[in-house]
């Protein structure tokens, strides 16, 4: 067994802002009508033409990623943090490179991360869990301290359609957490939900380093990030700017942010 | 958790690719997950629920057996109307069903899709499910009226179980495609709702497949639930208007066209669907 828990080689992620005929709004009229524009991606509008042009969210990233580590992954927004966290959870790939994972995944992408609106907490605990891959029995044994964690103990079998946005992203939050994460990702989660809370999941992340859980976290919070990471990335415009002790790469960053 | 896995490779993508069944397996507690739930919230209504699909089909084979069998009287090789009706129309139940609920499976969990990794296919996967169990249930009804009208159980039934497995992964090719269409072009639905008109007309289901001229015959097979539908009433009803091997197999190898059609533009579009949502 390896020492990594995930190594990326030289990623690279290209995005067509946007393509015709594809995406959203696009319908298949518009390729029935223009078959000839449709083969050739040509378009008249010159502002779509521009805006076809590739961008690249991130270049040439390479890193490694030892079992048990607990790393911040900072930057200025779009500079690819969340961009890297979708291909290590595998819901994009990259065009160039190569990510090899030697750990279950579990990621908190955004707030509600695979919940179904019309199903209950409880529903959705169990949902979520099957996902990341859990057996029903598996999922029972830890329901209990999920929705302790969560503090929704009264709404579990509400429809999550109706939750705040705060007990939303706890149970979202304990869910990721409780089910037994190899690696874990979380992208600027932290954010909402109260100072309580706050403290509460920055302590169970702590907890969970030292039951030795790989953890990869977005945040803007540069105390937290100190406090619980020892390892700090920092992603500028798509490439690897800085990669060493969290202190000193959050002072490098804090550094460029202000200066403006 | 304590095992090492096998490290997972993710690279960008190459050429042409097939889902990964071996992946949906290791996924199966989500596909019986998604497949309970379906089955709760369909017959969670449930008297109305259960009722439905048996009521379904026998209304439709009143309506065209009155107009069909009794004013226009289409020929049907000798057998009672109802019968012949219901022993085509239970399969495209099961087609239209799976065709429908596969191809909008995965527009409608977008949101989960774009946030969580697990095997699309799942998806689609447990909507036939969901499906076969339907055509289960109406199935039960046809063989009450082919009792009833002294078409016995026959040794040819031990095939039944291949012909069903068959039409399923047909329609399931069929689903994926359209499903793979639809979450790039959403004006698909209305496209897919057409062509499944056009192709019900088109399926001998409530005529038979010998009022057409033999020259034709061939375009009709191409259709491979004609082929299907022929197999079905062979077994079910004795007849020895089975379609000839020939057409048979033109019939199954469509099917197959139609299946890797189905898996490669699913696949592609698994690909690029977090990138363009």
């Amino acid at each position: 067994m390896t020492r990594y828990a995930v190594t990326a080689e030289n990623i690279w992620k290209e995005y067509h802002i946007k393509r015709p005929f594809e995406g959203q709004g696009s319908s298949l009229k518009e390729v029935l009508n223009h078959p000839v524009n449709w083969l050739t991606r040509r378009n008249q509008n010159p502002a779509v033409l521009k805006a076809n042009e590739p961008f690249w969210a991130l270049k040439g990233v390479s890193f490694q990623v030892e079992h048990g580590e607990s790393i911040g992954l900072i930057g200025r927004n779009g500079a690819g943090k969340s961009t890297l966290l979708k291909i290590i959870s595998r819901i994009t790939r990259p065009s160039v490179g190569k990510l090899t994972l030697y750990e279950h995944v579990n990621s908190l992408l955004e707030i509600g991360t695979g919940f179904n609106g019309e199903l209950s907490g409880r529903d959705n605990i169990y949902l979520n869990g099957s996902f990341l891959g859990m057996k029903y029995k598996e999922i029972k044994n830890r329901f209990d301290e999920i929705v302790a964690f969560s503090e929704i103990e009264e709404f579990i079998d509400t429809p999550v359609k109706y939750y705040s946005s705060g007990m939303y992203v706890r149970l979202a939050f304990s869910v990721a957490v409780h089910l037994t994460p190899e690696l874990l990702l979380l992208d600027e989660v932290l954010a909402v939900g109260d100072a309580g809370f706050q403290a509460k999941s920055q302590q169970k992340m702590k907890e969970l380093i030292r039951s030795g859980a790989t953890i990869l976290f977005v945040s803007h919070n540069s105390t937290a990030v100190k406090d619980i990471c020892k390892r700090a990335i920092w992603l500028d415009h798509g490439s690897l700017k800085m990669d060493g002790p969290s202190a000193e790469v959050v002072e490098a960053y804090l550094q460029t942010v202000t200066a403006h | 958790m304590a095992e090492a896995m096998t490290p997972i490779v993710v690279v960008p993508k190459r050429g042409l690719e097939l889902p990964d069944l071996h992946e949906v397996w290791e996924f199966k507690d989500l596909l019986f997950f998604l497949i309970k739930r379906d089955l709760k919230v369909r017959f969670q209504q449930t008297f109305i629920g259960v009722l439905w699909i048996v009521l379904q089909p026998l209304i439709q084979m009143l309506i065209f057996f009155v107009i069909f069998g009794i004013f226009v009287r289409v020929p049907t090789d000798g057998i009672p109307y109802p019968v012949f009706y219901l022993s085509g129309y239970v399969v495209w139940q099961l087609f239209l069903q799976i065709v429908n609920s596969s191809a909008t499976s995965l527009l409608g969990n977008i949101g989960i899709i774009t946030k969580i990794y697990f095997p699309r296919l799942t998806l689609p996967l447990s909507t036939a499910i969901g499906a076969l169990i339907d055509f289960l249930i109406s199935f039960s009804v046809l063989m009450v009226f082919l009792l009833a009208n002294n078409y016995p159980i026959t040794a040819r039934y031990i095939l039944l179980p291949f012909l069903v497995l068959l039409t399923m992964v047909f329609s399931e090719g069929v689903g994926l495609l359209f499903g793979a269409l639809m979450v790039v072009f959403r004006d698909t639905k209305n496209l897919l709702g057409f062509i499944l008109q056009i192709w019900m007309f088109i399926t001998p289901i409530m005529y038979t497949i010998s009022i057409v001229p033999e020259q034709y015959k061939i375009f009709f097979y191409l259709n491979p639930l004609t082929g299907f539908i022929g197999a079905y009433r062979w077994i079910f009803l004795g007849t020895d208007s089975l379609p000839t091997v020939e057409y048979f197999v033109v019939s199954s190898l469509v099917a197959v066209a139609f299946l890797i059609v189905g898996m490669i533009a699913f696949r592609s579009m698994e690909n690029k669907i977090a990138d363009v949502m």
